[in-house]
């Protein structure tokens, strides 16, 4: 005799209109998981190569059984459920690693390029194929943080902060790697280490952060003499004449502590700024009156920032083992962030689950993670044990930003 | 008459004789006894008395007459002799032995007839009369002359009013119900519980205390129980094999067809005799209970998760040191750590990636690191044997900033010394190679024994240095800006183990192996000596606001002394397994820590209040464990919270240092 399974009515919606099923309820048995639902799914639409999907309910991605959810939610198998059903992202897969000389502090990945700032003062130019297609040298002490903007069809500008308190601003052209690259200019002003730079989205302003509380903000027009003149300025040795010191054009006070982690926002066209430190608090400025808007406490110190322009909900993702050093939004999705950490792994996140999606770790998990960028579909991270490492990240698509 | 005679007859022949004293005696006369004289019917002639006779047969006589004479023992004959007399005469049955006198007595016929009268127990005398008439002295019947002629009392013939009482009483009693008049006897029940509770309450007697009962037999116990009480065969054998102490049970349940087939129970007698054992051996006291909930007399302390924030896991290790790390400094910005180590480096890190930012190659083993607590004095001060350096970092910081320092430290080089006394240190400029490291000044002792540790004052211009071997010049107070060294103490009792600074007043600690010794530098004087009650303090550190004193001894303890409260620890913690190293407080948090070779850090809440009534909280919130490893029975070695975050720095004999962070 066979028993009779539980069973409870859902109905399958979903914002991809590729897969687009029935809309009528269907009875299902309540001890299905994702991949039981997922093979009704297929199906229903009949694919010949089966789809992996994920499934929601009221937003939020079904990780149990319907059966362990039901009880959770204290509904009853009376009531019909609203599964919504995205197509499954794959895991991240490592395509290669690049080994540097020292450990890796920031990485950026822009177009077919990778920079990467590192501990041996040095800012180097990848490929993804992996070769250094140029090595930047001039900072004194190592490089903590670069950001790029890319001038279209120009060239691509990129700034490097470093503990030697100076903000550098450095040209790449892609095709040829001759002497327009290099040095454009430098920024002083900054009396302690410089954690974190970030240019806004049109590539007119800089700003900086320092360990010594303050926020600098830079244009990015190259001077055309010494702005500042000081005595550590004037004995510099130079190797090119043309390469002047800047000043910073305004400073935002407000923090009681080091800055670590700055960013704009860029769908306001870039007039809001945000900001964390180890004063625990994000602090939210705007940029053409450099006042301090609005202050956010946190009881912790804050490492890094990221923002995404679809902020829909206020979570607190918490899975790894140790601080979280760095943080960046998925390029296409509204909902995927990835996270790297100095217990070693790489976790890439979907904020509609409390629990990471994939976890991608190192062999020697004792090392840090200091860097994550995504871009292009590329997942590129460094850390401590001096690799770069290159992940493919295509098949994580953005399903939901697309179709709003 | 007689005596009248007696009187006569010595009047007569009365004699006096001379006694051996010289005087006079007289000689009395025989006395002849006649019939009425006690004596007269005895003629026992042998005075011994009622005494056992044997104790005369080793004599020739068998005692002594009245006057005093020997009476001698009869001849007797052997028992053969006996034997024929008695055939020969044929009195011989009616003579008796007479034990006194030793010989044969016949008796007389009286006293035969006595003897035969006993033998037919009748009475002895012949002559008495058992059966003589009644003489009525008092009769029941009245008489015409009665012996008393008192009237008959009233009493005889009129009602008792006692009695009517009586009969009231038990009248009232019956009519009210009290007595059951003709209750009929009840019958004891033919069918009764037999599990009932047959012990009655005493209540009578408060002390009495039941026996405890036997325990009921259970369903095993049955002469026919359920299946699944009958052990197996497995299950016999386990429980033949145990000691029958050991045994949970003392049978083995077994199956009866019928009650009819059950034996006898063969441990009926050992059964008593145990239930006997235990009555009797098992001591039944009253216990006096108190009822104190045990929940309250645990003292009311805040849990730790409300207390939060403090260190939780570790987070970061700076590694990097070949040898034990014995000390470290964190820089009063909290971004940067300078460690000494044994591998005779001392190394700068960053605090947020474990990054070794600079490294300098020291001759000896550091002992001691401070950084300057003044801000914008960029600047630390090492311990290197009998000298002490102060190093600027240059590459950390901006040219101005290490200018600012060089200038701050090199300014005593150009001030005039107002003293000529000799000094007891000398103040060095470092050679040009040392000055591409760093180095700013070098102060070097003039004896040759180690530092072993260097402490600054708050404000970043003085400092102290102690060095434990070099008796009176061991403890010297420095200042930098100056370049002025000085000696306070003429001489030092016993081994000093740590000093420190107060952080608002001036007042030195100096703590030696048992006490910590309490100097105000402005007077000049001792103004406490804190008894730590501890064997050997290992560590010392004072509260920010200064009024509170905690040391860490060799012997585990951790003590708190309340400045203002007494002289002796206000609380002694022992939570470490093995010896202290170091003690520390947060700068600006109610936290403080301790850290010990069993390679751990506690971490404790210690809240002082401005009130001064209201003691200091202590609360031991975290154990830091896992972090450090044990090394030739060394463990955490120096820990320091961070100056503005609950974090807190360890290093250990395992050359690493860690960071835990909340």
């Amino acid at each position: 005799m066979t028993q009779v399974l539980p069973q409870i009515q859902v109905r399958f919606t979903t914002n991809q209109r590729q897969y687009i099923v029935t809309d009528s309820a269907i009875l299902v048995p309540t001890n299905l998981r994702r991949y039981g639902l997922s093979e009704i799914i297929n199906h229903l639409l009949g694919t010949e190569k089966p789809i992996p999907f994920d499934f929601m309910i009221n937003g939020e991605f079904l990780r149990s059984s319907l059966d362990e959810y039901l009880k959770i939610a204290g509904l009853s198998t009376e009531t019909t459920l609203t599964l919504e059903y995205v197509e499954s992202i794959l895991p991240p897969r490592e395509l290669s690693a690049f080994q540097h000389d020292d450990w890796i502090s920031s990485v950026k990945i822009e177009q077919s390029m990778i920079v990467t700032g590192s501990y041996d003062n040095k800012i180097r130019i990848w490929n993804t194929s992996g070769e250094c297609k140029q090595t930047f040298s001039g900072h004194d002490a190592p490089v903590k943080s670069i950001d790029l903007y890319c001038v279209q069809g120009e060239r691509t500008i990129c700034v490097s902060a470093s503990q030697d308190r100076t903000v550098r601003a450095w040209s790449i052209l892609e095709e040829d790697y001759n002497d327009r690259c290099g040095l454009m200019y430098e920024c002083r002003g900054h009396k302690g280490s410089v954690e974190c730079v970030r240019f806004d989205a049109h590539g007119n302003q800089v700003a900086s952060a320092s360990a010594d509380s303050t926020i600098n903000l830079w244009n990015t027009l190259p001077p055309d003499e010494d702005e500042l003149v000081t005595p550590e300025t004037s004995h510099i040795s130079r190797e090119k004449p043309e390469i002047y010191v800047k000043k910073p054009e305004a400073t935002l006070l407000g923090h009681t502590g080091p800055v670590q982690a700055i960013v704009y926002d860029d769908e306001y066209g870039s007039n809001r700024l945000y900001s964390g430190g180890w004063d625990h608090s994000v602090r939210m400025w705007d940029v053409e009156s450099r006042v301090n808007v609005d202050t956010k406490n946190s009881d912790k110190v804050i490492l890094c920032i990221a923002y995404s322009d679809v902020n829909l909900t206020k979570i607190t993702l918490s899975s790894h083992q140790n601080w979280v050093s760095s943080l960046t939004w998925s390029p296409v999705s509204a909902y995927i962030l990835a996270s790297a950490s100095y217990d070693g792994t790489l976790k890439i996140w979907d904020i509609r689950s409390k629990t990471p999606l994939y976890t991608l770790s190192q062999r020697d998990n004792s090392k840090k993670l200091f860097c994550v960028d995504w871009n292009n579909g590329i997942i590129v991270s460094g850390g401590e044990d001096c690799q770069l490492r290159v992940y493919s990240g295509d098949k994580i698509h953005g399903e939901s930003v697309s179709s709003e | 008459m007689k005596r009248k005679t007696r009187l006569e007859k010595r009047e007569e022949e009365e004699l006096v004789v001379m006694g051996p004293s010289g005087q006079f005696r007289e000689i009395w006369p025989e006395i002849d006894p006649v019939y009425d004289s006690d004596t007269s019917t005895e003629d026992v002639q042998n005075t011994v008395g009622n005494i056992p006779m044997e104790w005369y047969d080793d004599f020739p006589h068998i005692g002594y007459d009245v006057n005093g004479q020997k009476v001698m023992k009869p001849a007797i004959g052997d028992e053969l002799d006996k034997f024929l007399d008695k055939l020969d005469d044929p009195d011989s049955w009616m003579s008796v032995k007479d034990d006194l006198m030793q010989r044969d007595v016949k008796l007389t016929d009286e006293e035969l007839e006595i003897i035969r009268r006993i033998q037919m127990h009748e009475i002895p005398d012949k002559d008495y009369n058992p059966y003589e008439p009644t003489v009525e002295w008092f009769t029941s019947k009245p008489m015409v002359m009665p012996l008393t002629a008192a009237p008959e009392p009233k009493r005889r013939f009129v009602p008792s009013r006692w009695e009517a009482k009586k009969i009231m009483k038990i009248a009232r009693a019956i009519r009210e119900g009290r007595i059951l008049p003709r209750k009929t006897q009840a019958e004891p029940p033919r069918f009764y519980d037999l599990w009932t509770d047959t012990e009655q309450s005493r209540s009578d007697n408060p002390m009495h205390l039941p026996a405890p009962k036997i325990k009921l037999p259970e369903h095993d116990e049955s002469y026919n129980p359920p299946e699944e009480y009958v052990p197996t065969e497995k299950e016999k054998e386990e429980w033949e094999k145990k000691d029958p102490e050991d045994r949970d049970k003392s049978y083995l349940p077994k199956k009866y067809s019928s009650l009819r087939a059950v034996p006898a129970y063969d441990k009926f007698l050992k059964d008593r005799f145990e239930r006997c054992l235990d009555l009797y051996l098992a001591p039944r006291v009253r216990k006096n209970k108190l009822n104190i909930d045990p929940e309250s007399l645990i003292p009311k302390l805040p849990h730790p998760r409300d207390l939060q924030p403090f260190p939780i896991s570790l987070t970061l290790s700076y590694d990097g040191h070949a040898d034990r790390v014995r000390t470290f400094s964190i820089d009063p910005t909290g971004l940067w750590i300078v460690s000494g180590s044994d591998d005779r480096t001392i190394r700068m890190w960053e605090v947020t990636t474990g990054r070794c930012v600079q490294k300098w190659d020291v001759e000896d083993i550091v002992y001691s690191i401070a950084w300057c607590p003044n801000k914008d004095i960029w600047i630390f001060a090492v311990t290197l044997s009998n000298k002490v350096a102060f190093i600027s970092p240059r590459l950390m910081c901006s040219e101005e900033v290490s200018n600012f320092a060089a200038k701050y430290a090199s300014a005593g080089f150009n001030m005039q010394k107002a003293d000529k006394k000799p000094s007891v240190v000398e103040w060095v400029k470092p050679t040009e190679n040392q000055r591409q490291n760093g180095y700013i000044v070098i102060i070097s002792h003039l004896h040759d024994h180690t530092v072993k540790q260097v402490t600054w004052h708050r404000k970043g211009d003085y400092f102290a240095t102690l060095a434990p071997d070099a008796g009176t010049q061991g403890i010297l107070i420095h200042q930098l800006t100056r370049h002025h060294s000085q000696q306070p103490f003429r001489k030092i009792k016993g081994l000093v183990q740590r000093v420190i600074f107060h952080p608002i007043k001036p007042i030195f600690f100096v703590a030696t192996q048992r006490y910590v010794r309490v100097y105000n530098l402005t007077k000049q004087e001792l103004s406490k000596t804190l008894l730590s009650g501890v064997k050997w303090i290992s560590s010392i550190d004072v509260h920010p606001m200064g009024d509170n004193v905690i040391i860490g001894s060799y012997d585990k303890r951790l003590c708190w002394f309340d400045l203002d409260l007494s002289a002796r620890p206000y609380r002694t913690l022992q939570y470490h397994r093995m010896a202290t190293r170091c003690v520390a407080f947060h700068k600006r948090l109610p936290l403080l820590a301790s850290c010990s070779d069993d390679g751990t850090i506690q971490i404790f809440h210690g809240m002082v209040y401005n009130d001064l009534l209201q003691n200091p909280l202590i609360v031991p919130v975290k154990i830091l464990k896992g972090g450090h490893n044990i090394v030739n029975s060394l463990g955490v070695l120096h820990c320091e919270f961070h100056p503005s975050h609950p974090w807190i720095v360890s290093s250990g004999a395992d050359h690493k240092i860690n960071l835990w962070t909340c």
